[in-house]
């Protein structure tokens, strides 16, 4: 598998008014073309700024980071879409205007952009709600929208960062099952955040376990095995396990340290 | 519909309160709406106020000059303010403070340095219509949530086009109302300028009609500048809601 993404020896700290925080130590990481790779880890152990500095909006302090062969040093929306933890949809914009908004500053001409988002309401779930505001949408859609308005620009890596954080747990395993589909038939590379085991588990190729702030990598846990996943499988419940065991020993540091 | 009736109602009623009342009370003092409406048509004859047209146009200018300086003034100091943080704490209460102090206490010193021509009126009137404008203009920057910039960023948006795609069109709304109301109070402050201390203008006019105890044409005049007032008010109000429409 050729990496498409690789990060080598990152490191962020930021300065605060409350004094520096060691957001990520040392960091290193390669996904290759297609893959699904999950980043798991306790809150505030850097996984936003880890998506942040693929996506090109944050800069590393040291280390590399090198996106299709070249380094990021500002945001490629030709080669990376993000969908944020917050979707910051424009709420002056209908679905279908959210979605074709990155088409729009690319300068993809009117008629061009409202067919691609036209084409993608259908997939999205979002085909009857194309003139309503966000304000007029329930959470799961307007994290479609924003799922949307990353795949308008048809970039070849999608980093998505806790984009079913907010949901109820039923809409987030459909939620899943659709992005799931989504990815196998797109094709696309996805860096994917979440603080869901079972969304970690069903969805990924790879995940990557996270150690409390500052942020380093615990461990990586490769998942070859196909889709849809027998959740119930004795493979899955093992790897489930011993997740969960990686991801308790964090969690619990993370608790324990007192409060930032 | 119904709003509409009762709108007429409220009209109607407070029209025959004022009839009634103009009827018993002193003649030179009170003047019902049936004395003011020949008054009307006299001022607009021309025959009680042969030039109304030039004082009418004078007045219009001013508000247009004081109008214009405002809105430029407005936006450039309420953008220089919000932009910059530094200066915008420094100097974001100061404004607030002056906004807050009725700003008829300028008007003498006004006066002074511009003379009782229309050069005052207009100070006046962009002074008014200054504040709301600038203070609109700060309140829209800080609605603009900053998770929306981040996704402009990210989708390849530089400062400008970041600007013209969500900070304007998150803040027009408010910006528009700031508008409208430094229309409004640029307005204001022009008749009140006149009104204060003038020879020409509608302000003027009125001043000398209630001088002269001219009640009715006191009143034929304050309609025409209502007249003046509403209309400028609906054509602002009409602006708000294509702004509205741009930004949905
Ligand atoms: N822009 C910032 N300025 C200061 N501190 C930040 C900033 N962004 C994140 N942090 C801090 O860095 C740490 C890691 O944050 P983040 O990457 O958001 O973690 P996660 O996404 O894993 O919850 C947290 O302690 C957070 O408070
Ligand atoms: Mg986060």
């Amino acid at each position: 598998m050729s990496e498409l993404i690789v990060v080598e020896g990152v490191s962020k700290r930021y300065v605060t008014s409350s004094g520096p925080v060691d957001a990520l130590r040392d960091i290193s990481l390669s996904v290759g073309g297609g893959e699904f790779c999950t980043l798991i880890g306790p809150s505030g152990c850097g996984k936003s700024t880890l998506l942040g500095m693929l996506g090109g909006l944050v800069t590393a302090d040291a280390g590399r980071v090198v996106v299709d062969s070249r380094p990021v040093e500002r945001p490629d929306p030709r080669r990376v879409a993000t969908v944020f933890q917050d979707p910051g949809l424009f709420p002056w914009r209908t679905t279908l205007e959210n979605v074709e908004f990155g088409l729009e500053l690319q300068g993809v001409p009117a008629a061009r952009r409202r067919q691609v988002a036209t084409d993608l309401l259908g997939p999205l779930g979002l085909r009857d709600f194309a003139a309503k505001y966000p304000r007029e949408l329930s959470g799961g859609m307007r994290q479609r929208v924003a799922i949307g308005r990353a795949l308008a620009i048809d970039t070849p890596i999608v980093l998505m960062d806790e984009p079913f954080g907010a949901l109820d747990e039923q809409t987030r395993v459909l939620m899943g099952e659709w992005l799931l589909d989504i990815w196998r038939r797109m094709r696309k590379t996805v860096v994917f955040v979440t603080h869901s085991l079972h969304e970690a588990l069903a969805l990924s190729t790879r995940v990557v376990v996270m150690t409390a702030r500052p942020g380093r990598i615990k461990s990586v846990l490769e998942l070859p095995m196909p889709y849809p996943r027998a959740m119930e499988s004795s493979e899955l419940v093992a790897l489930r396990a011993k997740l969960w065991s990686d991801i308790r020993d964090e969690s619990l540091r993370a608790m324990g340290e007192p409060h930032p | 519909m119904k709003v509409l009736a009762i709108r007429v109602a409220i009209v109607v009623a407070l029209l025959g309160a004022w009839e009634i009342v103009g009827r018993t009370a002193n003649p030179l003092l009170y003047v019902p709406p049936s004395a003011a409406v020949p008054a009307l048509g006299r001022l607009l004859a021309r025959d009680s106020y042969p030039d109304l047209a030039e004082h009418l146009l004078l007045t219009l200018r001013e508000i247009l000059v004081a109008y214009a300086l405002a809105i430029v003034a407005g936006l450039g100091c309420g953008f220089a303010l919000g932009f910059n943080r530094l200066v915008g704490r420094a100097y974001g209460p100061i404004l607030a403070a002056l906004y807050a102090v009725p700003a008829v206490v300028w008007y003498p010193s006004l006066m002074l340095f511009f003379g009782l021509d229309a050069a005052s009126k207009i100070a006046f009137g962009f002074l008014l219509g200054f504040f709301p404008i600038t203070l609109a203009v700060l309140a829209g920057i800080r609605q603009v949530s900053p998770q929306m910039l981040v996704v402009a960023r990210a989708f390849g948006a530089d400062g400008l086009t970041a600007f013209r795609k969500v900070t304007l069109p998150a803040m027009l709304f408010t910006l528009v109302g700031g508008l409208r109301t430094g229309l409004a109070l640029t307005v204001i402050g022009v008749i009140v300028g006149e009104i204060l201390g003038s020879k020409s203008g509608m302000g003027s006019l009125i001043n000398h009609a209630y001088g002269l105890f001219r009640t009715a044409d006191y009143i034929a005049l304050v309609v025409v500048t209502l007249v003046l007032i509403v209309g400028s008010d609906a054509l602002a109000s009409a602006v708000e809601h294509r702004a509205q429409r741009w930004t949905d």
